[in-house]
Order: C-alpha cells, then structure tokens, then sequence
C-alpha cells in the first residue's frame, strides 16, 4: 500500500528533516509512528498526503508515485486519504453534522446518500446525538471523535492520524485508539503517530519508531 | 493511489455517471450562490458600502456615455444643416441660373440644391434684417443668385471637396461653407470619447480593486477553512466558487445602485439640460439607459465584479498552504 523508497526531506536547504526512510507498509496494516517530538513524524505524514513534497527518493501509495501526480490531481489523491489532525482541524461556524460531511460535499455526494453515510460515521464513533451541536459545545474527546467521523466518512483505503490522542487523557486515549482498530479490522489500511509510548506498547501493533529524520527501529507487534 | 484506485470502496465512492457529476456541480454552484448572497445579507451596512464604491466608479463613465450618446443624436442633427452656399457671379440671369443649379445637382456627392434667385435672395435679407424701407430705396438688387447645396456625406474633408471642385464651375462667383464651429464640436465629442473611455478603463481598475480587496478580507476571514476542505481534497475551483459568487453579487448590487443613480441624475438634469440646448436652438436631451444599456451595464458590473475577486481568491489561494 505504501513504500518508501530511500526518502529524505530537507527544509531550507540545509536541515535534513527526514533522512533514507526505507520501508513498506502492506494493504490493510496497522502501523504505529514513535519517537519524540521534532523526529519527522509530522514531516513523514505530510509527505504522504503530499503537502510535502520529498527532497529525495521515492513514495508510492498503491503503486503510484505519488510525486508525479499533477497539481490537479492532488485534490483526488488527497480525497481517498482520510486524515485525523491533533487539533482536529473543524470548522467552528457550523454543525457536527455538517462538519462531518464535509469531504461528501467536496466530492459532490448526492445529499441523501451523504446524509445516510454522515449517520454511520457518527453513529460509529458514537456521536449521532450531537449532530446539530457547534463543536464548541462539545469536549476535546469528542471533538477529535467527530474529526475521526469526518476521516472516514468516506470509507478512505488509507487514514492517517497525527498524535490524535496528544491533548487526552489515558482513558479517552484508550478509546479514541480503539476506534482506529476497529477501521483497521475492517480492511483500513491505518498509520498513527503518537509518541504516547505505554498506549502503544499495550496495542500490539507493528511500530516505526524515528529518531533526528532517521528510521531506527521497526517492530512487528509481538 | 491516482484515479484508479486500490480501494474498491473508494472506486465506487469517486465513480459517478456524467449526470451525476452534472447534477452534483449543478447542486454546488446553487448551494454557493444563496450562501455568499447570505453572507452578504448577513453584514449588510458593510456589503452596501462595498457596493455603492462600486456604484459611484460605474456611474461616472456610465453618465459620460449617456451625453455622448446624446451628443450623437445631436450631432446627426448637425449634419443636417452642414450646407454650401454657392454665389453665382453677378451677371448670371434666372435662366443661367436655372442651368448652372442642374449642373450642380447633378454633381457627384451632391444631395440636393436649392435656387435662390437674387430676387428671393433680397426678400430673405430683408426679412431678416428688418430693413426693408433702407433697402428699398436701393436703386437696383445688389445681391446675386445662389444656391444652396446639401453634400451627400457631411464629414468635413468630404465637404471641402466638394467646395474646391464647385469653384471652377462657369458662372461660380464664390462657394461658402462654414465648417469651423461644426468640426470644433465635431473635435470635442471625439475628446469627450477618448476621455470616457479613458474614464471607464480607469475605473473599472477601480471597481476590480474594490471588490478584490473586500474578497481578499474575506478570504483571510475564511483562511481556516479553505486549509482544511484543501486538507481534505478540494479542488482550486471548489474553493474559489463562493468567492466569486460573492465578487459577482458585489457586482451586481453595485450596478443595481449605479442604474438607480444614473436614472435619479437623469431627471435630475433632464431640466437645464432642455433649456441650455434650447437656447442654441438645438433639441437635446441625455437619453435615458433603456433595456439594452441597463442590461450591459448589470452585465459588465456583474462580469467585473467576478473577475476583481477571480484575481483576488487566485493571488491569496497561491498563498494559503495547509500547515
Ligand atoms: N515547514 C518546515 N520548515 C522547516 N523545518 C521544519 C518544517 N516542518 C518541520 N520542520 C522541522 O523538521 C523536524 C521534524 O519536525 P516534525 O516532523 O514536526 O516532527 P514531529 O512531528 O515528530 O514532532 C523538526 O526539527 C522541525 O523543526
Ligand atoms: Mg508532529
């Protein structure tokens, strides 16, 4: 589903970010992201939903060189990728519900099937009843829920997740996690990033763990 | 992960019939025009003023138009009496000068004559000048035959021509035009062109600047959310969309303003306009925009409005990279 080829990325010239990354991550895998803050985490996702794009090497997501693909085409690569941000990334000045149908409207679903596919995803992480709440009024675990429910609204082959348990405590943590297991049991190819060692050790996923830009470890799950 | 995509669900979810990509970008297009036309109601002191900038740039050269549009009319009505008076030499009887005008008449470029023999001739002096009993002591008429020629085409170079080629005609004393004050008018209507076109270039810069600076806040105000719907696949001309709704709304509300005042100052004038033209003996009145100018006019407000935002989302979308 995804390999990277001998990867690097340098900002401004001089600083390498992100150094020969060199792995694969197979179709319907669960992959964790580790390592402390300023390790490339934030810098590897954002290769792979190509805000970045790589200084050098290759990334191929389905086969495809995803560096090749022209600026038209980056809207719907971006549209088959479901993201999780760790500031949750809605939009305040309007609903749930509306927040969550948003990649739907972009991609011009007809209403009524959008509306049917808005329910599932919030009923999926247990939102439904919130669906005309500002998510102002709602608190940081469900806020991040509805940015999951936005994430696979429509059913993405790949989601990534950027530290989305970051400002939670361990129990919502535990939830929110359990939520991209349940995605990955279903088929979804799933990537996290958090740094959030113990939760992770507890979850028995295969982990890559990166230190200055470099790959210095990849665990399957034990 | 291109078009042709991995994921089996993902492929059913992008697969569309072309109706429905049609049906969907027809939803979207409808769905933005209320939305920005809310927006805009939603701050309706500052989307007023917004327009009425707008308004004040169109109505200046959109009034400049309307006079020369009137000066046209009127200028056809000039043409009219562009005439030569062609004075037959002393001696010519009423027979030769029967003769000579058939000759004229039948001259190329010349559209009709008229003979005025010495004897109408002094009755018109008279009657002008009121000096009927001075004159009439005259011992004989001491003015000749002339004839007066209207020319096939009133421009002036046209018209001098035909002069210089009246003035070797036998028996042709002298030809008289008097173009001076005809080709001044004929001068100032050009500059009042150039001046409006001038005019109307300078401030349809003007109103592009206007709505592309209150898009541009507008998209600073939106900044957030065009970061994340391009975080999450939109395409360039999804999120360009409300903008220049909003730019051609703009437009629209200030071209509905301009017509308002442009047909407010019409009546405004229509009055002293009448009498000035009056007092030059001519009849002119500044026309009113009808269906076909009030339609250009929303048209070209609307269409300015649109592009001043189309440049304005461009330049800033450059900018705007999701962290
Ligand atoms: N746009 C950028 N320009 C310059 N340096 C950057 C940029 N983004 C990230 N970096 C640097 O790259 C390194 C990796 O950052 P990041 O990928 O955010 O790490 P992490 O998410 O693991 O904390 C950090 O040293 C950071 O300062
Ligand atoms: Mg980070």
């Amino acid at each position: 589903m995804i390999a990277f080829e001998h990867v690097g990325k340098r900002y401004g010239g001089r600083f390498d970010a992100l150094a020969n990354l060199d792995f694969r991550v197979r179709r319907g895998e669960m992959v964790f992201l580790t390592g402390h803050s300023g390790a490339g985490k934030s810098s590897l996702l954002r290769l792979l939903m190509r805000l970045e794009r790589p200084s050098r090497g290759r990334i191929l997501v389905a086969g495809h060189d995803i560096d090749r693909l022209h600026a038209s085409q980056v809207p719907f690569y971006r549209r088959q990728i479901g993201v999780v941000f760790q500031d949750h990334q809605l939009l305040f000045d309007r609903s749930i519900y509306h927040n969550v149908a948003l990649p739907l409207e972009i991609q011009g679903a007809e209403p009524r099937e959008a509306a049917r596919r808005v329910r599932a995803a919030l009923d999926k992480v247990g939102l439904l009843h919130r669906e005309k709440a500002l998510p102002i009024e709602l608190s940081g675990g469900e806020q991040q829920r509805v940015g999951i429910a936005r994430a696979v609204v429509n059913k993405p082959a790949l989601l990534l997740a950027d530290e989305p348990t970051g400002n939670l405590d361990p129990q919502l943590s535990a939830d929110i996690m359990a939520l991209f297991e349940d995605f990955h049991r279903i088929g979804t190819t799933v990537m996290v990033a958090s740094h959030d060692l113990a939760l992770i050790a507890r979850l028995r996923h295969r982990t890559l763990r990166l230190q200055e830009g470099r790959l210095v470890a990849d665990e399957e799950a034990a | 992960m291109s078009r042709e995509t991995p994921s089996r669900r993902g492929a059913r979810a992008q697969r569309a019939t072309a109706g429905g990509r049609w049906r969907s970008w027809l939803r979207h297009h409808r769905a933005m025009s209320l939305d920005s036309a809310s927006r805009l109601l939603r701050h309706p002191v500052g989307s007023l003023l917004t327009m009425l900038a707008i308004a004040i740039a169109l109505v200046l050269p959109a009034g400049l138009w309307l006079t020369l549009d009137g000066a046209r009319l009127l200028d056809a009505e000039l043409d009219e009496s562009a005439t030569l008076t062609v004075y037959l030499e002393k001696d010519v009887g009423a027979d030769e000068a029967g003769r000579i005008e058939q000759a004229l008449a039948a001259r190329e470029g010349v559209a009709s004559t008229r003979l005025i023999t010495a004897a109408e001739g002094m009755a018109e002096f008279q009657q002008a000048l009121g000096l009927e009993d001075a004159l009439a002591r005259l011992p004989g008429n001491p003015l000749p035959a002339s004839v007066v020629i209207h020319p096939q085409d009133p421009a002036p170079a046209a018209v001098q021509g035909l002069a210089d080629g009246l003035e070797t005609v036998a028996g042709v004393e002298e030809v008289r035009l008097d173009l001076a004050w005809l080709e001044r008018l004929r001068h100032l209507a050009e500059l009042g062109r150039r001046v409006g076109l001038g005019l109307a270039v300078l401030f349809g810069l003007g109103v592009l600047l206007v709505v592309g600076n209150t898009i541009r806040l507008a998209v600073e105000n939106r900044r957030q959310e065009i970061e994340v719907v391009t975080l999450i696949g939109a395409t360039h001309a999804f999120v360009r969309r409300p903008f220049l709704y909003s730019g051609a709304w703009y437009g629209l509300g200030g071209g509905l303003l301009a017509w308002g005042l442009l047909t407010l100052g019409g009546d405004w004038l229509a009055a002293p306009i009448a009498a000035l033209a009056a007092s030059y003996g001519a009849s002119f009145a500044l026309p009113g925009l009808g269906l076909a100018g009030s339609a250009m006019l929303l048209g070209c407000s609307t269409l300015l409005g649109w592009l001043g935002a189309w440049i304005a989302v461009s330049r800033h979308l450059a900018q705007i990279r999701p962290r």
